[in-house]
């Protein structure tokens, strides 16, 4: 061996700086010497610091003292048994393969967490939340759109004790619990929509009952409210956005403290995209649901192109945060509609069922030509 | 910003019989990390962590914080970390079995749930006593390790029950609670022999957080003033074609928001350089410079870079935040910095840290 280590030492005690030197002797035993400083002992006394990037290597005394030696010292053929781990990590972290690798681990970890991982935590936690706590959040919720933004209905109550009527019906055939309240309000500001809040509570503006043309428009709106609730969407929704701001938190928090924007993008981001699926499964449900009662799946289709129309001020935004584009849900329930038709091969012969005159649909004829995107049922439980 | 302390102590010419104060030494802080080498050490333990579901995480963040502490020089030495991964494992455990046993509780009941939370908030100030005191232990500068003198009874008076008084006052009392809370964890650390001391008072604190929330305010104002306008321009001009775009009703958010964060770097450089020029070591102070300007236009760019790299640019934000940080502060020794020498009741501090050790966790993340 041999070798020699020039450091600077302190001894623990005080804050004077020693240049010294850390020379081996026989038998394992090292001896230091320097300006004011000299001891010696068993080699096997002594620890190091693990190797990590250029930061000083330290050799600790038993006593506290310490020896700061340049990263490059080549003091690890003193310890070869020492900090595997690290000295394993170390090389990794010096190999351009190495690092390589550990970016693809992390880039898909992210993909993966993001698309399949927060998904499935968050239901996971949601099965978990008992439908108490549901309620409750519901509840919280529509307290809060209520001093923000809704208003008391002005429907006259036999009308709403007619919609209230239809909600019941659709409900025949679902679980108990699903869902057991709608509720009326005037939303000047929000415009013809429908939420699902968590915990059952369906929440129709008088703008949109004003807007469609026919109660089964309005069927078919509900059926997919209660596609919503049937799937406890608003919860999981919640959820899911609490879930990634948590692990973007995390992670860039502190470093732009902006941390606010850092949370607020790739939650909005990834919000969108989940609630794209939870609309597909809830339009799903609504097809299912009406052709049960009997009803065509083009009702949908109807109510999507009449809420078409509804202000472009809120589409664009709807569109971009919460629905896929209103064009391709129009053709999946025509396309139900169709299936609906041939399975209903009597009351509707060549795919047109009795009682679906299409003269509503030939009055909204310029309407159609809008290509905008979005549409009108948005479920609205994230909203805390 | 200029120091009202520093300037007033500094030797005045025309002193009279008294010998002036030799000038204090300076030394100012240096930071030598390089951003592509911490991407290294970075997205390797990130990887290990994920690839070992978590665990490995403690090994993680001890290279992480010694890759900052080493390369954190005061007077030519580096500062260490020397905290062993295992207390943290032990912490993150900890903190996981709380947060899974309070996730769980939800399926027992409300109540249980909202206990579970009671309790948590309970242990708040015990915790930051003890991450306080774990990170101090484990922080040393020229083989001197620092200490926090644990209190809960000042740690419960600071971070719980001012809370009360707090609301009571609708947040009047902010700056007062926060001086009592910056106060505290100042003076309860302790370094080469010498308390540390904070010599401000709670005067001190308004100002920065007063013109924050006045300028906050202005700032609402005239927001929603500018997006008032511009709405307003937009409907009488495109009246005829119906309502403005949707993207109208939104962008009043974007000048508030940014007005926020502008805002808050600005204090954060505030109170940041309140805290370190008024903070005193027994002969030795600090001078801290940082600009609210410089930090507000370091946040935004950091906040770009991570949003636009999907966070892999997070190692270069740090390095960037930490070498900013460092050039900004400098100790000023009234003494030779031999001169600081291992605390007296050093046999007390032996027994306190057996103690310690027993509760040896650390909780931040």
């Amino acid at each position: 061996m041999n070798e020699r280590f020039d450091g600077t030492y302190f001894d623990g005690r005080s804050g004077r700086a020693h240049a010294a030197t850390l020379r081996d002797l026989e038998a394992g035993r090292y001896v230091l010497e320097g300006d004011g400083v000299a001891r010696e002992g068993a080699i096997a006394e002594l620890t190091v610091t693990p190797k990590l990037a250029n930061v000083e290597r330290t050799v600790e005394f038993g006593d506290g003292a310490r020896l700061l030696l340049p990263a490059s010292a080549p003091i690890d053929v003193w310890f070869p048994r020492r900090h595997r781990l690290e000295a394993l990590v170390d090389r990794l972290e010096r190999r351009a393969p190495a690092v390589a690798a550990a970016v693809l681990i992390c880039v898909a970890a992210l993909a993966i967490g993001a698309i399949w991982g927060v998904p499935r935590l968050a239901d996971h936690i949601a099965a978990t939340i008992p439908s108490g706590t549901e309620h409750s959040l519901g509840e919280h919720t529509l307290a809060q759109l209520d001093r923000f933004g809704l208003e008391p209905s002005a429907l006259e109550q036999d009308r709403q004790d007619e919609l209230y009527a239809r909600f019941q019906n659709l409900l025949h055939g679902l679980d108990r619990g699903v869902a057991d309240r709608i509720e009326f309000r005037d939303a000047p500001g929000i415009g013809a929509n429908a939420f699902a809040l968590p915990g059952g509570i369906v929440v129709v503006t008088d703008q949109l009952v004003h807007r469609l043309r026919d109660d089964r428009e309005f069927d078919a709106v509900v059926a997919h409210e209660l596609g919503h609730q049937q799937h406890r969407h608003a919860l999981r929704q919640a959820l899911r956005g609490s879930l990634v701001a948590v692990v973007a938190a995390v992670f860039a928090g502190d470093v732009s403290s902006a941390g606010a924007v850092v949370v607020a993008v790739p939650t909005f981001l990834l919000d969108s995209h989940y609630s794209r699926g939870f609309e597909a499964e809830a339009d799903a449900f609504a097809f299912d649901l009406l052709a049960r009662h009997e009803e065509s799946p083009r009702w949908f289709a109807r109510a999507m192109r009449v809420l078409q129309t509804d202000d472009e001020n809120e589409e664009d935004f709807a569109y971009l945060s919460s629905h896929p584009p209103t064009a391709e849900r129009i053709a999946q329930a025509e396309a139900a509609a169709q299936r609906f038709a041939a399975a209903h091969p009597t009351r509707c012969p060549n795919g047109v069922c009795a009682g679906d005159v299409d003269e509503a649909e030939s009055e909204c004829a310029d309407c159609d030509g809008d290509q905008g995107s979005a549409s009108p049922p948005r479920e609205g439980g994230e909203e805390e | 910003m200029d120091d009202p302390v520093i300037t007033a102590s500094e030797p005045q010419p025309t002193a009279p019989p008294a010998p002036p104060e030799p000038a204090p030494t300076e030394h100012p802080f240096e930071f030598s990390g390089d951003a592509r080498e911490y991407f290294r050490i970075w997205i390797v333990n990130l990887a290990l962590g994920i690839v070992t579901l978590g665990i490995y995480s403690a090994w993680a963040k001890v290279r992480s914080e010694r890759y900052f502490y080493g390369n954190t020089r005061l007077a030519g030495v580096p500062f260490e970390y020397l905290a062993r991964p295992g207390p943290i494992l032990k912490g993150r455990l900890i903190a996981v079995a709380l947060f899974g046993g309070y996730v769980l509780a939800g399926q027992f009941g409300e109540m249980l749930q909202l206990g579970l939370a009671a309790l948590i908030a309970v242990l708040t100030p015990w915790l930051l006593v003890r991450g306080a005191a774990f990170r101090a232990r484990y922080s040393s500068w020229r083989g001197l390790r620092f200490r926090f003198v644990a209190d809960y009874r000042e740690a419960i008076k600071r971070y719980l029950l001012l809370w009360f008084p707090l609301v009571l006052t609708v947040g009047l009392l902010f700056p007062y609670m926060k001086f009592k809370q910056k106060q505290f964890f100042v003076e309860q650390h302790r370094y080469g022999g010498h308390a540390f001391a904070l010599r401000a008072t709670a005067r001190d604190f308004y100002p920065p957080y007063l013109a924050a929330w006045g300028a906050l305010v202005a700032w609402a104002f005239v927001s929603s003033m500018l997006t008032g306008a511009i709405v307003f321009s937009f409907v009488s001009q495109q009246g005829a074609h119906g309502p403005p775009p949707a993207w109208v009703s939104y962008a009043f958010l974007v000048p508030l928001y940014s007005g926020y964060f502008v805002v808050w770097a600005f204090l954060n450089a505030a109170l940041a350089n309140l805290l370190y020029n008024r903070a005193e070591l027994g002969p030795y102070r600090f001078r801290s410079s940082l600009n609210g300007g410089r930090l507000c236009a370091l946040y935004l760019g950091n906040t770009v870079a991570i949003l636009c790299s999907a966070g892999l640019l997070i190692p270069w934000a740090k390095v960037r935040l930490a070498r900013y940080r460092a050039q900004s502060l400098t100790l000023l020794a009234g003494e030779d910095l031999a001169d600081l020498h291992a605390e007296a009741g050093e046999d007390i501090d032996a027994v306190a840290a057996e103690m310690d050790g027993l509760f040896d966790i650390d909780i931040g993340l």
